[in-house]
């Protein structure tokens, strides 16, 4: 199957200005080289640590950041044409799914006007139709749809998060980007939100990019994981793959440092110091300034994503990475 | 071991526009000299409320306390005059809040807001103050103290700031710290660095109160665990016990939505429905509505804590089917 989105080398920038006249002194590179695919229906889990820039990549996806350089094609046309008239079918396609449901949602607008908006904009529905639209989308993610006509404010963290939903299905996208999208949940509300996006994942035949810190989401939700620190990817793989043997010393200390209940104390790496800055990452390995196996090799040269063995799915940036696996 | 905290039926309550809302309900538990205590529930389930009241931390109005006494080294502290009370806050039982951002002053340089802890409680001139503070600053792990100490609170990251937090908690080596969610706002390597550093600092002496929902968290760190839902104490007991054999349906549901990392599930495990609103509470159990196992007394009766031994209680009437529980 050709991939439906396909990511190439995208870099993403933040100019860094100083003084009056707002020179630009340095960049944050925030996303730095970062290429991926996801295939129809399939679902992509972007992790990493704050920072690392897997939030800014997805809005780059979206077309929310402008990219430095790179490509982005969904289902081979290019990501983001100029001109508006060629970007509003292209919105159909791909949507997203916020972090945090209080600001993500309009306060002055009704739900039946939140999840109807882009139905209208796209020309999909006749506004005499947006009733019985919103009705039937509010059935699909699970509320009554008593509540057309009540405003965000009414509704609780979950409930928020699944008329979120509700709007970003509406178009039927391809690609969903979901960004945190159950991050500020409780657990008890997390697992119902999970499980929906689960559902209409099937009954929709979605592809996410889903992008959380919380490994234990990302196992239950995605069947491909993208490692990211510092603004370019570390590893790649299934997920039971990475999340099982992770091979990347950046993946395994992420792993490791999750607190799980039940499990005997692990034998864990204790990552040294902070992240450095992105707007002037250690030279050569990104990782080696904090990685316990660092050799001074690392600072010489940029490691490539490559595959572990020949044609395979599973790609490490790292040049010890076959000693890891092998242990 | 003996008792160093008692609290005993904390009410807590807060006037609202919507009317009364009952924050904490009835909430008793102890904790013992040395003992590591979780306090485990979801958000608004009351535990922040409960740990800021039990020293007198909420703003009063709005707030009012309705009932309970929280016994600390013989003293109520809910009946203290200020002035004594004050003497114990941060001396004998100090707070490590979730933002370290917000909890220390952005205008002051962190070595003189640790130093000014010090003077305050101990006799001690600046100078030995300041060499104190810069040898528990090495002791939690900082790099270079004394460039940290000379730095403003936002020079320094997440992480950084809540290991200066855990310093100025226990450079006047308290006999309680109590812990407010203090690794949520952190990531988690850097997480894992701070759940290293407190338990190393785990000591005979010093006993901890840590607030969470994270029961990974709780796992790794606790002797002892408190579940509270909707203002009220659900179960209490010692952590593997509670883990592996919990007695109540809340505590058993939070554990099965807890996701693993190395297998899948078909499908998650949810409690169905939400938490009740504080303004308007269920008249049985309040956890009943979502309750898979409720029958028709839960709906009408609040259930009592029920006890099978000194350590472990459940406030679930499916306990009287257990030989062993009693009823308070």
């Amino acid at each position: 199957m050709p991939p439906l989105l396909q990511i190439r080398d995208i870099k993403t920038w933040f100019p860094i200005t100083r003084g009056i006249f707002s020179r630009t002194i340095g960049h944050v590179r925030a996303v730095d080289g970062v290429s991926f695919d996801i295939a129809p229906g399939e679902t992509v889990g972007l992790v990493g640590e704050s920072g690392c820039g897997k939030t800014t990549l997805g809005r780059t996806v979206l077309g929310l950041e402008p990219r430095k350089s790179g490509e982005i094609l969904l289902g081979g046309t290019p990501l983001w044409p100029t001109r508006h008239q060629q970007t509003l079918p292209l919105r159909r396609r791909v949507q997203m799914v916020f972090q945090d449901p209080y600001s993500s949602l309009n306060p002055r607008m009704t739900i039946q006007e939140i999840v109807t908006e882009g139905l209208l904009q796209q020309r999909l529905i006749r506004p005499r139709e947006r009733a019985d639209a919103a009705a039937r989308l509010l059935q699909e993610v699970g509320m009554e749809p008593s509540v057309l006509h009540r405003y965000p404010h009414e509704f609780s963290g979950g409930q928020r998060q699944r008329i979120s939903i509700a709007r970003a299905i509406a178009v039927r996208p391809e690609l969903v980007i979901c960004d945190e999208a159950v991050s500020a949940l409780d657990v008890s509300v997390r697992a119902q939100v999970l499980n929906l996006l689960i559902d209409l994942r099937a009954s929709h035949n979605l592809a996410y990019l889903f992008i959380s810190h919380d490994l234990g989401v990302i196992r239950h939700i995605a069947s491909r994981v993208v490692v990211m620190y510092l603004g370019v990817v570390v590893e790649t793989g299934s997920s039971s793959e990475v999340l099982d043997s992770p091979a990347h010393p950046y993946s395994r200390a992420l792993i490791s440092a999750v607190p799980v209940p039940f499990g005997e104390s692990r034998k864990r790496t204790i990552l040294k110091g902070d992240v450095p800055s992105s707007s002037n990452p250690p030279s050569g390995c990104r990782f080696r300034s904090r990685c316990p196996l660092a050799l001074p090799e690392c600072a010489a040269r940029v490691p490539v994503l490559e595959p572990v063995t020949l044609g395979s799915a599973r790609q490490v940036a790292c040049i010890r990475k076959d000693e890891i696996l092998a242990r | 071991m003996n008792t160093l905290l008692d609290i005993r039926n904390l009410g807590i309550t807060f006037d609202t526009d919507e009317g009364p809302l009952k924050a904490v309900d009835n909430v008793s538990f102890s904790i013992r000299q040395g003992e590591v205590v979780g306090l485990v529930g979801e958000s608004g389930c009351g535990k922040s409320v409960t740990a800021l009241g039990l020293l007198r931390l909420i703003p009063m109005p709005p707030g009012r306390l309705t009932s309970g006494e929280v016994i600390f080294e013989g003293r109520d502290l809910l009946r203290l005059p200020t002035d004594e009370l004050r003497s114990i806050r941060g001396r004998r039982i100090s707070v490590i809040f979730q933002e370290p951002m917000s909890a220390l002053s952005p205008l002051h340089r962190v070595g003189a807001q640790l130093v000014e802890t010090l003077q305050l409680h101990l006799p001690i001139d600046k100078h030995t103050a300041w060499n104190t503070s810069a040898d528990w600053l090495k002791r939690v792990g900082l790099p270079d103290p004394v460039a940290q100490m000379r730095a403003y609170p936002y020079q320094l990251s997440g992480g950084m700031l809540q290991r200066v937090m855990i310093a100025m908690a226990l450079m006047l080596e308290p006999a309680l710290i109590i812990a407010d969610e203090p690794t949520t706002a952190l990531d988690v390597t850097i997480q894992a660095q701070v759940l290293e550093l407190l338990r190393e600092m785990k000591s005979k002496d010093t006993s901890l109160l840590l607030i969470t929902h994270d029961l990974g968290v709780v796992w790794e760190l606790c002797d002892r665990v408190v579940v509270m839902y909707a203002s009220r104490v659900v179960e209490e007991g010692p952590r593997r016990e509670l883990f592996e054999n919990p007695a109540h349906p809340y505590t058993r549901a939070l554990l099965d939505s807890v996701l693993s990392l190395t297998g899948r599930a078909a499908r998650l495990s949810t409690i169905e429905g939400q938490v009740p609103s504080p303004l308007a509470y269920p008249a049985g159990c309040r956890f009943a509505p979502r309750c898979p196992h409720a029958f028709a007394r839960c709906r009408q009766e609040q259930p009592p804590l029920y006890t099978f031994s000194t350590d472990r209680h459940s406030a679930c009437f499916l306990c009287d089917k257990n030989p062993i529980a009693q009823p308070s």
